[in-house]
C-alpha cells in the first residue's frame, strides 16, 4: 500500500479506488462493526455456559423477536441522528401508528394490509410533523419532539380512552409466533430486509446521499443545490414509517395494539433507540451512519439484556450493565482508533 | 548573526502520509522568511509542529539554541511564538475584541471581563491594519477577508518575537496587503523573527530576506538569503521545472446571446441599481475591494437572498429564483464559493462524496440509484487536471492541505456541467502551478459554451482570465472595462474606477 504517493497527476492507471478497497478489507477487523461482532460472540458464549438454556430454540426465537423490534427502533432514531438532531417521540410516533392501524381494522372494517399500510403513513405523517416545525422553527429536534411526545401520546390516550384494540385478525398472531427453520422469527426477517434497504438507501441512492451530505453541513449542501429542509424533513418522516414498523411488531407479539406498549409516552423505547446507532458509530453530530453498525449494536443490547436476565440478575442491574457497555465500548473505539493511526505511521 | 529559532530534522506522520521527511528551519530575528511549496508540501504541517498543534515523529526544536518542546499551542504562545493558521480559527459568536484576546481573557478566571477595555485595546489593533470595524462586532458577520484580517490582529496583539503567517493574504487585495507589509516592516526593523507562508511570488519578493522551499515534505532548499533568487530559481525549486506562460488572448463574443442579466437590481442586502450582463461562453470578471458586495450579489443571484427591485434574466426571460436548487436545477447556473471550509465542503465526507454533489441528480439512474463508479468516472478527469493530491477518494476532505481542499471545491463545479458559473475567489491558498491549469480549465470550460462570472480579488488572475472586467464599490457598479490582458494598462483603469467613487475600504 503505498498510498501517499497516489497523485492522480501520475498518470499511471491504477485506479484510486484500487488501494482504498484493499484498505477497506483490512480496516474491518479495526472496525466499529467487527468489535460488536466480536463482544457478540464473546457474551454468546458466556451465557452458553452461565445460563441454562440460552441456545434453546425458543429462546434463540424470543431473542430473535425481540430485537427484531429493538433494531427497527434502533433505525428508525438513526434515521433522524442523521440530520443532526434527536428523535425523543419514537415511542409516541411508533404506537399512535399502531393505533391508528388498530382502529382502521376495528372501527372501519378496513382489509388489514391496507391499514397496515395506513397505519405507517399516519406515523410518516406524525415524522412531517415534526420534520416541519423543525424546518420552521429552525429550534433543534431535541425541544421539538420532546413537545410532540407529549402532545402525540396525550392525544392517542384521549382518543382511545386508553383502551387496545383487541379483535385484531388472526394472522398478526400467526405472525408473531411463526417460526422460520424452527427458531427464526419472521419479524427479524423483516428488520433485516428493512436493514438492507436503508443501507442502499444510503449509499447507492442520490436521496439518501443528499440526506447524509444535508446533515454533514447544512451550508455546504444547499449551496450544492440540495434542499436541506425537505431532507430534514424525509428524514423524520422515515423515521416515522419505521416507527410505526417497530410498533406493529409489537401488535404482533402481543396479539393487540395497546396504548401502554411502549410505556408512559412511549419512553421505554428511548433506551434502545439510543443504544443501537450509538454502539454502532453512527455519529451524533450527523451526516455519518452505520446500519449495519445499528443492527449489530441493538442486537447486542437485546442479547445482554436476555442473558442477564437469565442469570437471574434483577432488571436494575440490567440497566446498569448496558450503561457500563455504553461507556466500554467507547472506550475500545477509542482505542482501536489510536492503534490505526500508529499501524499508519510505521 | 544567531538564529532565534531553529526546528531540526522535523518528521511528522499522519495516517497514510509522510507530510514532513526531516525538515530543517533556521529563522533569524529581523527578517522575513519566506516559507515556499506546492499544496500539500507540508508548510502547514511545519507551522504547526512550530506551534504546539501537532508533536513531531522525529526532531528537535531550538529556541535561543535551546532546546525546546511545545504540548500544546499555550506553551509556543508562552515563549513568544504566535501564529496565524491558514484556516480560520475565530469563534463565529464571539464579538472580534472577544476573539483577539481570548488567550488573555481566559487566563485569569474570576475577575470579571472589563469590555470597556477590552473594546479599546482591540481598537488599537484593529487601527495598525487600518481596519473599520466595530470590536463588538460578532465575527459571524464579517466576509473571510476581514475575518483573515482580525486573525491577523489577533497575532499582532501577542507581540510575539517569532511570528508565523501561514497564506495570509490569501483572501487579501492589494490594498490590505500594502498595509499588512507596512506593519510586516516596522516588527521586522524592530527585530521580531517573521515566517510567510504564499502562493503569490510577487509578495514573496517584495516583502522576504530570506527563504525556504519544501517539496514533498523535505527541503528544497535550507533557510538562505533571497539576495540573487529570482522568481525562476523559486519555481524551478518548488516544482522542479520551469512555469508555463499564461496564454491570454482576446475572445470574441458579442455575437453570443446573453445568458445571465441584471437590470436595475437591488437586494434585501443592499445592494442598489445593479446592472450586469454575461453572454454564453463569456468571461466576465467582477472586481472591487473587500466589502464591495460582490459575493453578496452572487448570493442574491442565485436566491438564497432576496432581489427586492430590477430585473434578473437568465436566456432573455425574467425570471425569480427562490433557492439554490432552482438556480442549479432550473437555470443552471452553479456557484463556488468563497469559503470552501463551510460552504464549499463537506469537511467530513470523502473526497469523492464531495466531488460529485452537484452531478448526483444528473447521474443518478431509475429510482435515484447511484454508484461510487459513475461518480469517480464524472469527476476524476477534473481532481486529476488540477492534481489533488490525496492518498485516496475515501480520504475525509478534512484531512487534506488547504490548498488541495480548494481544488475540490473547485473541481465539483467544474464537474457539475452547469451553464453559468460563478467563481469565487476561486485559487485562494492554490499553488501557482494548479494556478496555471485552473486558469486554462476556466477558459476551456468558456470556450465550450459556459459562461463565467468570475470574482477575485487577485487583479493578475482577472487580467489573465476575464473577457470583461466589471468593478463594483459600496454594493453598487462603478464601471466596466474591456480586459486587453495587459496588466500595467489594465490594472491603473480598475484602481481608477475604484477610486472614482472616493476612498473606500
Ligand atoms: N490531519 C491530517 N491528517 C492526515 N493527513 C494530513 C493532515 N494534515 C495534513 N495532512 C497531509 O499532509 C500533507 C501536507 O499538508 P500541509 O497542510 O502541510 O500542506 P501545505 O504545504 O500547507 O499545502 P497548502 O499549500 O495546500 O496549504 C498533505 O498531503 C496532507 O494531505
Ligand atoms: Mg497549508
Amino acid at each position: 500500500m503505498t498510498l501517499q504517493d497516489a497523485t492522480y497527476s501520475s498518470g499511471t492507471d491504477d485506479s484510486p479506488l484500487g488501494p482504498r478497497t484493499g484498505l477497506s478489507r483490512s480496516r474491518f477487523f479495526l472496525s466499529n462493526e467487527f468489535g460488536l461482532i466480536l463482544l457478540i460472540a464473546i457474551f454468546a458464549i458466556i451465557f452458553g455456559f452461565a445460563t441454562k438454556g440460552f441456545f434453546s430454540p425458543f429462546n434463540l426465537f424470543a431473542l430473535g423477536r425481540n430485537s427484531a423490534v429493538n433494531i427497527m427502533i434502533g433505525l428508525s432514531m438513526m434515521s433522524v441522528i442523521v440530520t443532526g438532531g434527536l428523535n425523543l417521540a419514537v415511542g409516541a410516533m411508533g404506537v399512535c401508528a399502531a393505533m391508528v392501524c388498530g382502529w382502521m381494522i376495528e372501527s372501519l372494517g378496513i382489509p388489514w394490509p391496507l391499514a397496515i399500510a395506513g397505519g405507517l403513513a399516519f406515523g410518516a405523517l406524525l415524522g412531517w410533523i415534526n420534520g416541519w416545525t423543525v424546518v420552521r422553527t429552525g429550534l433543534h429536534s431535541f425541544i421539538i419532539t420532546l413537545a410532540t411526545m407529549s402532545i402525540f401520546f396525550g392525544v392517542m390516550i384521549f382518543l382511545t380512552k386508553a383502551e387496545a384494540f383487541r379483535e385484531l385478525p388472526p394472522v398478526f398472531t400467526e405472525f408473531g409466533r411463526a417460526r422460520v427453520l424452527g427458531y427464526v422469527s419472521p419479524l427479524l426477517l423483516v428488520t433485516l430486509v428493512v436493514a438492507v434497504l436503508l443501507a442502499w438507501l444510503y449509499r447507492g441512492t442520490v436521496l439518501g446521499r443528499e440526506m447524509l451530505a444535508a446533515g454533514a453541513s447544512p451550508a455546504a449542501a444547499e449551496l450544492s443545490g440540495i434542499r436541506v429542509g425537505r431532507m430534514v424533513i424525509l428524514c423524520h418522516m422515515l423515521s416515522g414509517a419505521l416507527a410505526g414498523i417497530a410498533a406493529l411488531m409489537l401488535v404482533a407479539r402481543n396479539g393487540a395494539a395497546i396504548p401502554s406498549m411502549a410505556g408512559q409516552l412511549g419512553q421505554d423505547w428511548l433506551l434502545p433507540a439510543f443504544l443501537g446507532p450509538v454502539l454502532g458509530g453512527t455519529l451524533l453530530q450527523g451526516g455519518k451512519v452505520s446500519v449495519l453498525g445499528t443492527v449489530l449494536g441493538a442486537f447486542l443490547v437485546t442479547m445482554l439484556t436476555s442473558g442477564l436476565l437469565m442469570l437471574q440478575i434483577g432488571a436494575f442491574w440490567v440497566q446498569s450493565f448496558l450503561g457500563l457497555m455504553l461507556l466500554v465500548a467507547v472506550l475500545l473505539d477509542k482505542a482501536r482508533r489510536s492503534y490505526l493511526a500508529r499501524r499508519n505511521l510505521a | 548573526m544567531t538564529p532565534i529559532f531553529e526546528a531540526k530534522g522535523i518528521q511528522k506522520a499522519f495516517p497514510g502520509v509522510m507530510a514532513l521527511k526531516g525538515v530543517t528551519l533556521s529563522l533569524l530575528p529581523g527578517s522575513v522568511h519566506a516559507l515556499l511549496g506546492e499544496n500539500g508540501a507540508g508548510k502547514s504541517t511545519l507551522i504547526k509542529v512550530i506551534t504546539g498543534v501537532h508533536q513531531p515523529t522525529a526532531g528537535t526544536l531550538l529556541l535561543d539554541g535551546q532546546q525546546a518542546q511545545f504540548h500544546n499551542p499555550r506553551d509556543a504562545i508562552a515563549k513568544g511564538i504566535g501564529v496565524v493558521h491558514q484556516e480560520r480559527n475565530l469563534f463565529p459568536r464571539f464579538s472580534v475584541a472577544e476573539n483577539i484576546f481570548l488567550e488573555q481573557i481566559g487566563s485569569s478566571y474570576l475577575t470579571p471581563v472589563d469590555y470597556a477595555r477590552l473594546n479599546r485595546e482591540a481598537r488599537r489593533w484593529l487601527d495598525a491594519l487600518e481596519l473599520d470595524i466595530d470590536p463588538a462586532t460578532p465575527v459571524s458577520e464579517l466576509s473571510v477577508a476581514r475575518m483573515q484580517l482580525v486573525e491577523i490582529a489577533k497575532a499582532l496583539s501577542l507581540q510575539s518575537r517569532v511570528l508565523l503567517l501561514d497564506e495570509p493574504t490569501a483572501s487579501l487585495t492589494t490594498s490590505e496587503t500594502d498595509r499588512l507589509f507596512q506593519i510586516v516592516r516596522r516588527l521586522r526593523d524592530d527585530g521580531t523573527s517573521l515566517v510567510f507562508v504564499s502562493h503569490k511570488l510577487e509578495e514573496v519578493q517584495e516583502i522576504c530576506d530570506r527563504v525556504t522551499v519544501l517539496r514533498d515534505g523535505a527541503n528544497a532548499c535550507d533557510s538562505r538569503s533571497m539576495e540573487g533568487v529570482t522568481r525562476h530559481d523559486l519555481v524551478q525549486m518548488m516544482i522542479g521545472r520551469a512555469e508555463g506562460e499564461g496564454a491570454w488572448r482576446a475572445r470574441d463574443t458579442s455575437a453570443q446571446p446573453e445568458v445571465l442579466g441584471l437590470s436595475g437590481v437591488s437586494t434585501e442586502l443592499g445592494h442598489r441599481d445593479v446592472s450586469l450582463s454575461v453572454r454564453k461562453g463569456e468571461i466576465v470578471g467582477l472586481y472591487g475591494l473587500v466589502g464591495a458586495g460582490r459575493t453578496e450579489l452572487a448570493k442574491s443571484i442565485l436566491g438564497q437572498s432576496a432581489v427586492t427591485g430590477g430585473e434578473v434574466r437568465v436566456d432573455g426571460k425574467p425570471v425569480r429564483i427562490r433557492s439554490v436548487f432552482e438556480a442549479i436545477h432550473t437555470h443552471g447556473l452553479g456557484y463556488v464559493s468563497e469559503d470552501r471550509k463551510t460552504e464549499g465542503l463537506i469537511l467530513q465526507h470523502s473526497v469523492l462524496a464531495n466531488a460529485g454533489v452537484p452531478i448526483w441528480r444528473k447521474l443518478g439512474g431509475a429510482l435515484g440509484t447511484l454508484t461510487d463508479g459513475k461518480i469517480r468516472d464524472a469527476v476524476l478527469p477534473y481532481l486529476r487536471k488540477l492534481e489533488v493530491k490525496t492518498p485516496s477518494l475515501a480520504q475525509t476532505a478534512a484531512n487534506l492541505s488547504g490548498g488541495n481542499q480548494q481544488k475540490i471545491s473547485v473541481a465539483k463545479w467544474l464537474a457539475a456541467g452547469v451553464r453559468l458559473l460563478i467563481v469565487d475567489e476561486p485559487s485562494v491558498g492554490i499553488d501557482i502551478k494548479t494556478k496555471a491549469y485552473l486558469h486554462e480549465l476556466l477558459r476551456e470550460l468558456a470556450d465550450n459554451g459556459t459562461s463565467i462570472l468570475l470574482i477575485t480579488s487577485d487583479l493578475p488572475e482577472m487580467i489573465a482570465v476575464a473577457d470583461r472586467i466589471v468593478v463594483m464599490d459600496g454594493y453598487r457598479v462603478t464601471g466596466e472595462l474591456p480586459n486587453t490582458g495587459e496588466y500595467d494598462s489594465v490594472s491603473r483603469a480598475v484602481m481608477d474606477r475604484i477610486h472614482d467613487m472616493g476612498e473606500v475600504g
